[in-house]
Order: structure tokens, then C-alpha cells, then sequence
């Protein structure tokens, strides 16, 4: 870009503006600006306050991606407002775009929403290394760069809360703990030298609260900034519970199992008896009549037809040799 | 309308490295500790810090090059007991570091990796691939939340509690609503920060708009050798946005348009890792000559090609993403544009190796104490050499949070009354009720401009008395502001207002000292003073700002030692 010369567009930017102290809705206020080639969305909340309206707020502070204070929706997308490049929004969504919140329901003055609830999920996973610290020592503990490698980059999580705030999850069941928190359990688990991961399997295992609620929509990941993939994290916490026998059985985790079973026994997934393997022989009759709706368009198996990989001996032995659940 | 007023032992302003190791070091060991900060405690500016985090581990190195290189770093003006002290410390803080929990990249047999540095006799910088202060702010904020230690976060801390020789608590309001609050202990210390955001092309944070100066100031104490503005050679071109020192550090070559290495007429030993200042120097005059690149002829290259693109995304991934997001230039297939950029704060709160706040040259302020960015020790002097600013917030955050462990049962408590409140409570009124004609952002981007062009990187008396001029005539004017928020939710109008209030103050203090230091040192380089002249000014600067808001200047010994003072070259 700084190679070439820069170039300016026009752009209407619909903005949402609320004050919960003397809003009783919110509003959208329009304000069409030039806009550089240079500028991220960051430089737009900038200009809409020191050249519009004062009165505009928002949080900020490194201005690089790394303090993870901007987080703002461009056109319902979630992005971190000083590392999203304004071309880049002006090329997915054209040049009339909306500036939201990244949660109106918890928007208290304008992009600034309460985090509250995403502060207390943090800290509620204990999002720090539990072990006894040695306060003088002489040495560090020696940890490979394989070891290190096994964070899986969860320690770059900046807390910008995109993802628990685009997490569907979240938005129904105010237990959930979210993305974020369960990438941060994740990170200290991860680490050969915490201590702490029974305490922190205990606290991401519960029903409601927990990883297995998770309902695997990815949307974490899509909307990740620095790239950790949250999913990717609940994935792992996943199969720590099952590497302890800690995991409870109830429909997620045999939606876990059932799957296993299915690929030890077709090699292949068998989706019908997924469904009544998780859900149990009672259960399952409530998809009764979504069955039969697939079943005449042609979308189910029957049990008697159910296709076998022709590696199946190969996947069994790889099933048999990562498996340690009891049921 | 009643202000509570909330005991504690301490109260600490900031929530950085220095912050929150001292609040946990006191929580620790059985003290009631409040932490204010105006940004949530991850959100501080300890987090960006990039490169590496300074300390002589290997065999190779030595505590005593490690001192010296700081010392010759600071062009001598560093006070070598501290030096010494925090050289000495330095494996041991960050081993302690990684004990709590800090991801640093490792060697093959699992030792902390380490990586060159401009200004070193060795590879010393420890790192965290290009995020060491994100991973040492989680883990000192992580361990405090751990003890326990109560952080106030969006709190802004106004003024202090200051009387008769000694501070005893915090004023502060509540960013969210307004709510106001006192904050009353026996030891207050702040980490506030620094303050090159007083420059137009800076590498820091909105936040850095050192608040924690003025503050102090105002109460007539004073400020030490404020001229002493570090510009870090490789801020991203056009907006400042640092390029660690690392990219340097692991093998970036400068070039110009004439696609010369320059470095090699400016440095010929050390080159692209000389120390901070003199490749700044080095890259602005190139541009003074013509030698720029880029659309408007203000940057240099940094060439990382040769790298190749394993070592560039194992070691310098964020680095590489900045230069794509605000250049569109990949620094594996391409030269990217780098300038100079104001960057860090050698100057600061005067205090002795221990923390304690200067009171003038030979006495302290009691129960008060800073640490970090903020603070001058002074173990930077007149420049400070890349990856000591994070061994420097993180080891004296610590020792200087022992230190009011040690001294805190020896202060009284001195009980804060509602009147304490009556500063903010007037500054708050004078900026919602000010109904002028000035308007904050255009202020601020007057004094910014004009720093950077007349107390920049290259330093005339011309210059700096027409910006001493130009500094007080912004102060008349921001008298005159009118701001369009008047609301208690979330008011970031009220708070930029305040801020620039601060950078107005702390910018006359940089110029004043700067007119006065008529020689060259370290970072502050003067065109009609070309040389270092210990003679004269082997001395800090102590600034002091009257009830008028004028400057008056004193000197103070330099705490010299082992390493003799001797021309520097690179």
C-alpha cells in the first residue's frame, strides 16, 4: 500500500449510538467521510470523535492488535477495530457500512458494552498457573520447545471477548462460560508446569457451565483476531476429560462416544444411531417425525444398509489405540 | 454529595508489569492493596512491548558487560548503583517470572532462548517469539489476581493526596458513571507510564499520556531529566507502530533509496545494532538528504527477506502481520517502511535505587513511590538499550513493592477528608461547565505536530524556544476548550480533555529541560551542541513547576562507578 500512491473513497458509515444514562434506545447516527486507503477502522472512530462528535465512545489503547481493547462489528462482522484494514471492509461489504457494538444488549455509551460477565467467566476458570512459585530461584524449570509448542498459541488470547460475544451459546445461557475462558483453561492445562488442572477440568466439565454445551458452530474461531481457534481449545479440554475419566455421561459426551463407536464400527459415520446413542432408545423417539421427513427425502441410512470403509481393520486399530473411555 | 474514602495499605496507580508486581508482592505478604488503573489491567501498555527482556543467563555473557553496555547505552548519565542492582537481579527476575507462569520460547534442552540486541556485547535478550510483554503482563496480573490484590480497572486516578512532605492516597473517579472515590494508605506508588504520546509519530498507546508527571508536578515536586525522549529507529511509517528492535536483532539490514546500507558510514562496527539513538539519527538524516522511500519520501527500508519465511513466522509473526495491516507490505517478499518514532521515556518521577520519590536532590517525599516507565532511577540515562525497559518495570516493580513492604509499618496513616477530593472535583467542573472555542483533539494535534518537529530528533535552541512559546500559548488556549459530552456514562471527552491538560504540563518540562542541556547525549541531540560536554552537564536535570505553571531548573549528581566514563562509539 505505502508503495503506491493513496488512494480516498467515499464511505457512509451508519454508527450506533446509545447512552444508558439518557437513551431510552439506541439510535443509528449516519456520517459520510472520506476514507484513505491507509486507515483501519480504528482511524474511523477516531475521526467520527475528534471531527463529528465528541460525545462518541469507544475503547482503545495500543492501537497494534495487542491490548485487545477495540473490539467493535463492522456490518454484524466482529473485527478488532486497529488491525482491520478499512480497504478490506470497503471490499467484502461495500461503502455503506454499520458500526455496532459487539454486544448492543450490553452496550452502556456507544461501542462501549459492560464486560462484566466476560471478566467474571475469566477469572472463574483460574486463569493462572497453579503451583507452587519459587520466589528466588536459581533456575527456570526446563520445559522443550515441543512442550511449549503444546499452548497451541492459546497464550496469545488478548481478551478482546469477540468470540464470547459471538458465541450462540452464550447468548442463550448466561452459565456458559464461553470461548474465551475455556481457550484461557485450555492455555494453563496445556502447560507442564501447572498443577492445576483438576481443579480447572472440574470447573469446565459442568453440565450448562461447561465445554460440553459447546454446540461447535466455529464461530469462535471465524471471528478470532489473533487466531487462537477457541473450538480448537474446547476440542482439547474435551479430550482431557476422557484422558481422565472424568467425563460425565449425559448427551453430549455420548454424542462424543457414539461417534467413536460409529467410526470403530463402520469406519464411517452411522448419523441414526448417533442420535439414539446419544439421546438413549427414549430420547430419541422426540426426532421421530424429523426422521421420518429425511427418511423420504432419501437423507437416512437404514441400519441393514449402513456402508463399511474398506480400511475399516486399519481405523479399528487406530480407534482401539487413542481410546480410553468406559462407555 | 459524599465521597467514600476507602483504606488500604498501599494504593498503587497502573496496572502494568511494575504495577501489579508490586501489588502482588505486598498482597503476598499480608498487606491490603488497591491497583487503579484506566484501562482494564491486560489492556496496559507493558503488553506490547515486543523484542525480549534483558539478562546475562549464558556462560558467555557477564552480569558486569550487561552493566556496562547499560551504562555506555545511557551515554553515562545512568546512575550505576541501580544499574548494578537491577544488572545483578536480572537472571534471577526472570527466572522468577517464568516460575509464575510465563511463556518464554526455549533452546533445545529447555532453557530460556535468548536473542542479540542493539547495544549488547551478547545475546541477551529473553523472549516470548515477538510478544514477551503480553506474556510477562498476563502473568504478573494472573499471580496478583491469584493473591487477591483489588483492581480498581476504569478507575481514573486524578490527583494524589499530598501534604506537608508526604502522600497519603489517590483521588479518583469511576470512568463508567462517574462515581468518586478517595483512596487512603500509608504508601502510594505510581506506575503510570510514559509519555511520548506528547510526539505525532509515537509507537505508544492513546493511554500513554502520562498523567502520573503532571499529577506530581502540579504539587510542585519535581521531574527528572524530562528531555530524554528515546526515538526508536523502526516505527512503521506513517503511523509510528513499532518494529521491535528484534527484527534488527536478528539480522535486518537499512537501506536507503540508493539501495545503500548506510549503517555502514554512521556505525561501521556495530551497524544495524547500534545503539537506539544513533540509528535514529542515522535514518532521519538520510531523509534530511533526500535519501527517503515510500509515497512521501519520510522512511527507510528494512530489508528481512534474506530471513527467509521460517525464521520470520517463527520468530517475528506479529511483526510481520503489522507490516501487512498497516502497509500492505510482506516482510518475507519485501523490504517494509520504517521511520523514527518517539517511543519511550527515559526521564520521570525522580527516586533512589529503592523507589522512594524525590523530594529535591538530598530529600524524599514520605509514603510515596514510583516504578517502571514513569519513574527516572535513573538506569537508562540519557538512552535506554532495547529489552531494559521490561527487565526495568518488571525487577523494580518488585523491589520497589519489597521496599514499601519494609517501610510500611514505620508510616502513620494519615486520614484523608472529603476537602481532598476538591482538586478533581474542580479540574472535572472547570472541563464539563468550560463553554469556549477550542476544541481538545485540534490542541493536541498542534502540541504533537510541534514537538515532534521542534523538539524531535534533532534539537535546536531556535527550535525550542519557539516551542517553549508555542507550549504556553496551548496551555492559554486549552483554558478556552468546550467539549460536547457532558454526560457521567463512559465520558471519554472529559477524560482526553484531562489527558491533554496533563501533556501540556509534562511537554514544557521536556522542552525547558531540553533548551537548557546545551550539549549532545544519548538521545537528546542538540545541532548547535554537537558534543557531549561532561564538564557541564554530567548532571540530572530536576525540574520543578511553580503555582504560575512556570519551569524552574536544578542539577544533580550522576551516582558514577565502576565504569569509567569514556567516549562512545559504535
Amino acid at each position: 500500500m505505502s508503495m503506491q500512491a493513496i488512494t480516498t473513497q467515499q464511505v457512509t458509515f451508519n454508527v450506533f449510538r446509545f447512552n444508558s444514562e439518557t437513551d431510552y434506545l439506541p439510535y443509528y447516527k449516519q456520517i459520510t467521510m472520506e476514507v484513505t486507503s491507509e486507515e483501519v477502522v480504528l482511524d474511523i472512530l477516531d475521526r467520527i470523535k475528534w471531527e463529528h462528535d465528541g460525545s462518541f465512545s469507544y475503547r482503545r489503547s495500543c492501537r497494534h492488535g495487542i491490548c485487545g481493547a477495540c473490539a467493535v462489528k463492522v456490518n454484524g462482522k466482529g473485527v478488532l477495530a486497529c488491525k482491520e484494514r478499512m480497504n478490506d471492509m470497503i471490499g467484502l461489504f461495500g461503502t455503506e457500512l454499520t458500526i455496532d457494538p459487539v454486544s448492543s444488549k450490553h452496550a452502556i455509551k456507544d461501542m462501549v458494552v459492560d464486560k462484566k460477565d466476560f471478566w467474571d467467566k475469566h477469572e472463574a476458570v483460574e486463569p493462572y498457573l497453579i503451583s507452587e512459585i519459587e520466589e528466588h530461584p536459581e533456575m527456570e524449570c526446563y520445559v522443550t520447545p515441543m512442550e511449549s509448542e503444546a499452548l497451541l498459541e492459546s497464550d496469545l488470547c488478548i481478551q478482546c471477548g469477540l468470540c464470547h460475544y459471538a458465541c450462540p451459546v452464550i447468548e442463550i445461557n448466561d452459565a456458559f462460560l464461553g470461548p474465551a475462558a475455556f481457550a484461557k483453561a485450555f492455555r494453563f492445562n496445556a502447560d507442564v508446569r501447572d498443577e492445576g488442572i483438576d481443579e480447572r477440568i472440574g470447573i469446565v466439565n459442568q453440565p450448562g457451565a461447561g465445554i460440553w454445551d459447546c454446540v461447535k458452530c466455529f464461530e469462535c474461531a471465524e471471528v478470532c483476531p489473533k487466531e487462537v481457534n477457541p473450538i480448537e481449545k474446547i476440542t482439547k479440554l474435551h479430550n482431557q476429560t476422557f484422558e481422565r475419566n472424568d467425563a460425565i455421561d449425559n448427551v453430549a459426551t455420548r454424542h462424543a462416544v457414539g461417534f467413536a463407536h460409529s467410526i470403530k464400527k463402520h469406519g464411517l459415520l452411522d448419523e441414526g444411531e448417533l442420535v439414539r446413542y446419544s439421546e438413549g432408545n427414549i430420547g430419541v423417539l422426540k426426532h421421530v417425525p424429523v426422521a421420518i421427513k429425511m427418511w423420504k427425502k432419501g437423507k437416512i441410512v437404514m441400519p441393514w444398509n449402513m456402508p463399511k470403509s474398506d480400511k475399516l481393520d486399519e481405523i479399528k486399530r487406530l480407534v482401539k489405540s487413542s481410546s480410553t473411555v468406559k462407555f | 454529595m459524599s465521597i467514600p474514602i476507602y483504606t488500604y495499605d498501599a494504593v498503587i496507580v497502573g496496572a502494568g508489569l511494575a504495577g501489579s508486581t508490586a501489588a502482588r508482592e505486598l498482597e503476598k505478604s499480608g498487606k491490603k492493596v488497591a491497583v487503579i488503573t484506566k484501562l482494564h489491567p491486560l489492556r496496559s501498555h507493558s503488553g506490547a512491548a515486543q523484542g525480549g527482556i534483558n539478562a546475562a543467563l549464558s556462560h558467555e555473557d557477564s552480569i558486569e558487560l550487561h552493566e556496562f553496555d547499560t551504562v555506555k547505552g545511557s551515554d553515562y548519565l545512568a546512575d550505576q548503583d541501580a544499574v548494578e542492582l537491577m544488572c545483578q537481579e536480572a537472571p534471577k527476575t526472570i527466572r522468577w517470572a517464568e516460575r509464575m507462569g510465563a511463556a518464554f520460547s526455549r533452546n533445545d534442552n529447555g532453557t530460556i532462548a535468548q536473542r542479540p540486541f542493539g547495544g549488547q556485547s551478547s545475546p541477551r535478550a529473553c523472549y516470548a517469539k515477538d510478544r514477551t510483554g503480553l506474556t510477562l503482563l498476563q502473568t504478573v496480573y494472573e499471580q496478583a489476581l491469584r493473591d487477591g490484590v483489588d483492581f480498581w480497572d476504569e478507575w481514573y486516578a486524578a490527583d494524589i493526596i499530598y501534604k506537608d512532605g508526604a502522600v497519603s492516597g489517590v483521588v479518583a473517579f469511576n470512568i463508567r458513571n462517574q462515581e468518586k472515590a478517595i483512596f487512603n494508605a500509608k504508601a502510594v506508588m505510581f506506575a503510570t507510564g510514559g509519555y511520548a504520546r506528547s510526539y505525532k509519530i509515537n509507537s505508544n498507546a492513546h493511554a500513554n499520556t502520562g498523567d502520573g508527571l503532571s499529577i506530581v508536578a502540579r504539587h510542585g515536586l519535581p521531574l527528572e531529566d524530562m528531555e530524554f525522549v528515546q526515538f526508536h529507529p523502526s516505527g512503521l511509517s506513517g503511523n509510528g507502530v513499532l518494529i521491535s528492535e528484534a527484527a534488527r536483532g536478528e539480522g535486518g539490514k537499512l537501506l536507503n533509496s540508493e539501495g545503500e546500507r548506510f549503517m555502514e558510514r554512521y556505525a561501521p562496527n556495530k551497524m544495524e545494532l547500534a545503539s537506539r539513538d544513533v540509528v535514529s539519527r542515522a535514518i532521519i538524516q538520510e531523509i534530511r538528504e533526500g535519501r527517503g522511500v515510500g509515497p512521501r519520501k519520510d522512511a527507510v527500508f528494512i530489508d528481512l527477506t534474506h530471513l527467509g519465511a521460517e525464521l520470520i513466522m517463527e520468530r517475528l509473526p506479529e511483526l510481520r502481520d503489522l507490516a501487512i495491516c498497516f502497509l500492505g507490505l510482506d516482510m518475507i517478499k519485501e523490504p517494509i517502511l520504517i521511520s523514527a518514532t518517539a517511543h519511550y521515556s527515559m526521564g520521570g518521577i525522580p527516586v533512589d535505587k529503592d523507589g522512594h520519590a524525590r523530594l529535591n536532590n538530598t530529600e524524599f517525599v514520605e509514603g510515596f513511590y514510583a516504578a517502571g516507565e514513569v519513574a527516572c532511577v535513573s538506569v537508562h540515562g540519557a538512552n535506554r538499550l532495547g529489552a531494559n525497559s521490561v527487565l526495568e518495570a518488571l525487577f523494580f516493580g518488585r523491589h520497589v513493592g519489597k521496599t514499601m513492604l519494609k517501610d510500611i509499618d514505620g508510616l502513620t496513616l494519615h486520614p484523608a477528608s472529603e476537602e481532598d477530593a476538591d482538586t478533581m472535583n474542580a479540574e472535572l467542573e472547570a472541563i464539563l461547565t468550560s463553554n469556549g472555542k477550542e476544541r481538545v483533539p485540534q490542541l493536541r494535534n498542534e502540541l504533537q505536530q510541534s514537538m515532534t518537529d521542534n523538539a524531535g530528533v534533532f534539537r535546536t535552541e531556535e527550535l525550542m524556544v519557539k516551542q517553549v512559546a508555542l507550549v504556553k500559548e496551548l496551555r492559554e488556549r486549552f483554558k478556552d476548550i468546550r467539549i460536547d459530552d457532558k454526560s457521567k456514562i463512559f465520558n471519554t471527552d472529559l477524560q482526553e480533555a484531562i489527558e491533554l491538560g496533563h501533556m501540556l504540563d509534562y511537554s514544557l518540562f521536556i522542552v525547558e529541560s531540553a533548551l537548557a542541556r546545551k550539549e549532545s547525549r544519548g538521545a537528546h541531540y542538540r545541532e548547535d551542541y554537537t558534543t557531549r560536554d561532561d564538564e557541564n552537564f554530567l548532571l540530572h536535570t530536576m525540574a520543578y513547576m511553580n503555582k504560575e505553571g512556570d519551569i524552574s531548573l536544578e542539577y544533580m549528581d550522576v551516582t558514577l562507578g565502576k565504569h569509567e566514563v569514556q567516549e562512545r562509539t559504535y
